[in-house]
C-alpha cells in the first residue's frame, strides 16, 4: 500500500476516490476483501443510506413483525397499534440482548429474554422488573426505549429505513431511476409478498452480488445449463443489443434488455384490455406487458425497460418485477441473499400459480438459474485476498467511454446500446463517493449528478 | 400386518432407500429418474426461526415459496442440468454422500407406503467447501413390481438460512 494512503488508520478522502479508475473501468480488488473499507461501508453507506425493510403485506395485523438488517444491525420491523411501521434497533436497552430471536412472528410486546425488561410494539419502555423496589424508582423509562431508525417511508408499500436523521427525505433519495425500479414491481397494481423469503449465504463480498446484477454480459456463458436444461430460452429475453442503461443519483441504476421505442410507440396506443390480449400471444408464461399507468410509474422511456433495477445499495428488482433479492453484507468476504417473490393482488389464481411456480424454480440457491452464480462470486472474492491476485485491477472496462447518454423530452436520461458495463461503473463510482462522503453534506455536495453526455 | 410382513416390507423400504441413495451418490442421475413415479411431488418447503407460539408458521405452505417444489418434467430438467458440463456448479462434481436413517413405516395404503426417515447429506466440493444438510423426509413409495416408485418426497431441512453457496445437490 503507497504511504500515506491511509491517515492515522483511516481511509483519505483521495485514497478513497482512488479506489475506482472512472475513465478505464478499473476497480482495486482492496474493495471486494479490505476489513477496514468493510467497516467503513457499514458506517458510510448502510448505517446512512435508505435500507429496504419489508412490503407492507408482509406485515398485515397489528404485533406481526420480521427482523432485517441494516448493515450488520438487527432492527425489528413491526407493525403497532395505530397501524404504522417501526423500525427498532434489536438490542435491549439495559444491557444489549437481542428482544427478537425468532426470523418473523407476532408479537404483543417486546420482553427481553435476560432481565425482562419489556417494549410496546413502537419501542417504548413499558415495563422494568424491580422498578421500584431494586431500582427505587430511579429509572427514566422514558430515556430508555428501543432506539428507533432515524427515518422510515414507503413507496408502493416498499418500507425503507435509514439511521441518518440528515439524510433525504425517501423519494428524493429514490430519484427517478429508483422511483422507476419500485415502480416495475408496482407496475401491474398493488402488490403483495408471496409467503417464504428464501434465504442463503455466499462466500463473496456483497458488492459481486450487487454489480452481478448489472451483467447481462455473463448470462449465456455462466447460465448455458439453465438454457440446454430446458428450463428458460436465454436468447429470448437476452437481446444483446437492445439494452438500456439508466443512470441515477446515488448509485441507483437499471440495466438490461429494453423493448424498442417503435414497439413501445404501438403499445402506448393500445388499451389495457388489448395489451391484455397481445400478451396472450407471447412466448413464455410469465411475459407481461405493463398497463397504461407503468409510465406513471416508470417513466416515459423507464416503462420500456425489461432489465434490472437496484436501489443502492443492495435491492435488486428481477423477472420484471416478480422478485426482489436483497445481499446483506456479513464481512467483507459474506454476504447473505434473500429472496423475495411479489406478485399483483389482482393477478389471477393460474397466473400466481405460474409466477411462483417460476420464481421457485429460477433463482434461490437450489434455482436453475443462480445455483450457477455463487461460485463465480465466491472465487472472484477469494482472488481478492491473495497478495498478488490482489493487487491486479478488477476489469469493469466494456465499452467505456462508447457510449451516450439521451436525454428525452420528460428529462428521462437513458443510454440505449449493446451490452456493456455501465451500471457496474456507475455502482463503483457512486461508492467511492459514498465512502469519501464524511456525512450527508458532504455526499449532497460531492455526488456525481446522472451523466447527461457521453459515458 | 403380521410380524413378518411387517419385517419384510421395513427391509424392502429400506433396501430401495439405500439404492436410490448410491444412485445419486454415484451421480447416476439418469437412472435415479428411472425410480421416480410420473406424478411425483418433490418438496422443500422454507423453514424459519420462529417462537414456541408461532410455530404453525414454521414452514411455508403447499403453493408458497419453497427450495423445492418439483414435478417430473422439473427433475428431469434438474438432471441435464446436471448432464451438462457447463452446469459450472457442478464441474467439478461435488462429492455427495446420502446417509439415510431412522426409517419408519408411517403407513399403508393400497399399493402406497409412507416412509419417514432423517438424512444427513454431506456434500463437499473442491478443495476446501462442506455442506452440510440433516432433515427429515416424508416419502410416499409406490409398489411398482418387486420394487418401489417414488411418488413423493417432502424435505423438512433443520436448516434456516441455508448455510451454502447453493443447492445444486439433490436430496
Ligand atoms: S439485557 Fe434486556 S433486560 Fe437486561
Ligand atoms: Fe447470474
Amino acid at each position: 500500500m503507497p504511504d500515506g494512503e491511509r491517515a492515522n488508520g483511516s481511509w483519505s478522502r483521495a485514497s478513497l476516490m482512488s479506489l475506482f479508475d472512472r475513465e478505464r473501468g478499473v476497480l482495486d480488488r482492496r474493495v471486494l476483501s479490505d476489513e477496514s473499507l468493510y467497516r467503513l461501508e457499514l458506517e458510510r453507506i448502510f448505517a446512512r443510506g435508505w435500507n429496504f425493510m419489508c412490503h407492507e403485506s408482509q406485515l398485515p395485523n397489528t404485533g406481526d413483525y420480521l427482523v432485517n438488517y441494516i448493515g450488520e444491525d438487527q432492527v425489528i420491523v413491526v407493525r403497532d397499534e395505530s397501524g404504522r411501521i417501526n423500525v427498532l434497533l434489536n438490542t435491549c436497552r439495559h444491557r444489549g440482548n437481542a428482544l427478537c430471536r425468532a426470523e418473523q412472528g407476532r408479537a404483543k410486546s417486546f420482553v427481553c429474554t435476560y432481565h425482562g425488561w419489556n417494549y410496546g410494539l413502537d419501542g417504548r419502555l413499558i415495563g422494568v422488573p424491580g422498578l421500584k423496589t431494586y431500582y427505587r424508582d430511579d429509572l427514566d423509562l422514558e430515556r430508555h426505549g428501543l432506539v428507533k431508525a432515524a427515518q422510515v417511508d414507503s413507496h408502493l408499500g416498499f418500507v425503507f429505513a435509514t439511521m441518518a436523521a440528515d439524510a433525504p427525505p425517501l423519494s428524493d433519495y429514490l430519484g427517478d431511476v429508483g422511483l422507476a425500479g419500485l415502480g416495475m414491481v408496482g407496475a401491474f397494481g398493488e402488490v403483495e409478498v408471496i409467503d417464504g423469503i428464501q434465504k442463503n449465504v455466499i462466500d463473496c463480498n456483497w458488492k459481486i452480488a450487487v454489480d452481478n446484477l448489472f451483467d447481462w454480459y455473463h448470462v449465456t456463458y455462466s447460465h448455458a445449463s439453465a438454457n440446454s436444461s430446458g428450463f428458460t430460452e436465454i436468447a429470448r429475453f437476452l437481446q444483446p443489443n437492445q439494452q438500456m442503461v439508466m443512470l441515477g443519483e446515488y448509485g441507483h441504476a437499471i440495466s438490461g434488455p429494453a423493448m424498442p421505442k417503435a414497439r413501445q410507440d404501438q403499445i402506448d396506443g393500445l388499451s389495457d384490455e388489448q395489451r391484455v390480449e397481445m400478451a396472450k400471444t407471447l412466448p413464455g408464461n410469465i411475459v407481461r406487458i405493463r398497463p397504461k399507468a407503468a409510465a406513471g410509474l416508470m417513466g416515459a422511456e423507464g416503462v420500456r425497460s425489461l432489465g434490472h433495477p437496484n436501489i443502492f445499495p443492495n435491492l435488486w428488482i428481477t423477472l420484471g418485477g416478480l422478485q426482489m433479492c436483497l445481499r446483506l453484507p456479513r464481512g467483507p468476504s459474506s454476504t447473505e441473499l434473500w429472496w423475495y417473490t411479489v406478485v399483483p393482488k389482482n393477478a389471477s389464481p393460474e397466473f400466481r400459480r405460474q409466477a411462483i411456480r417460476f420464481c421457485n424454480h429460477a433463482f434461490g440457491p437450489a434455482g436453475l438459474f443462480e445455483q450457477d452464480d455463487g461460485e463465480n462470486w465466491s472465487q472472484s472474492t477469494r482472488a481478492a485476498r491473495g497478495v498478488s491476485s490482489g493487487a491486479i485491477g478488477h476489469h469493469l472496462g466494456m465499452g467505456v467511454g462508447r457510449d451516450r447518454v439521451t436525454v428525452s423530452a420528460t428529462g428521462e436520461r437513458f443510454i440505449e446500446t449493446c451490452i456493456n458495463e455501465h451500471a457496474q461503473r456507475w455502482l463503483y463510482r457512486s461508492w467511492t463517493e459514498w465512502m469519501a462522503a464524511r456525512d450527508w453534506a458532504e455526499l449532497r455536495a460531492n455526488h456525481s449528478p446522472a451523466p447527461t453526455a457521453a459515458v | 400386518m403380521q410380524l413378518a410382513e411387517r419385517v419384510l416390507l421395513q427391509h424392502e423400504v429400506e433396501q430401495f432407500l439405500y439404492a436410490e441413495a448410491a444412485l445419486l451418490d454415484a451421480r447416476r442421475y439418469r437412472d435415479w429418474l428411472g425410480l421416480l413415479a410420473d406424478d411425483i411431488h418433490y418438496w422443500m418447503p422454507i423453514r424459519r426461526t420462529v417462537t414456541v407460539g408461532d410455530l404453525d408458521m414454521e414452514f411455508t405452505k403447499p403453493g408458497a415459496m419453497a427450495y423445492f417444489d418439483d414435478d417430473r418434467q422439473l427433475l428431469e430438467m434438474r438432471v441435464k442440468k446436471l448432464e451438462a458440463s457447463t452446469a459450472w456448479s457442478e464441474n467439478p462434481p461435488s462429492r455427495s454422500r446420502h446417509l439415510v436413517t431412522n426409517v419408519r413405516i408411517a403407513g399403508v395404503e393400497g399399493d402406497e407406503v409412507t416412509v419417514e426417515a432423517c438424512f444427513h447429506l454431506y456434500r463437499t466440493r473442491l478443495n476446501s467447501e462442506v455442506d452440510g444438510w440433516v432433515g427429515r423426509r416424508i416419502d410416499v413409495l409406490r409398489r411398482a413390481g418387486d420394487s418401489f416408485r417414488l411418488a413423493r418426497r417432502h424435505i423438512f431441512l433443520d436448516q434456516t438460512v441455508i448455510l451454502a453457496t447453493n443447492m445444486s445437490t439433490l436430496f
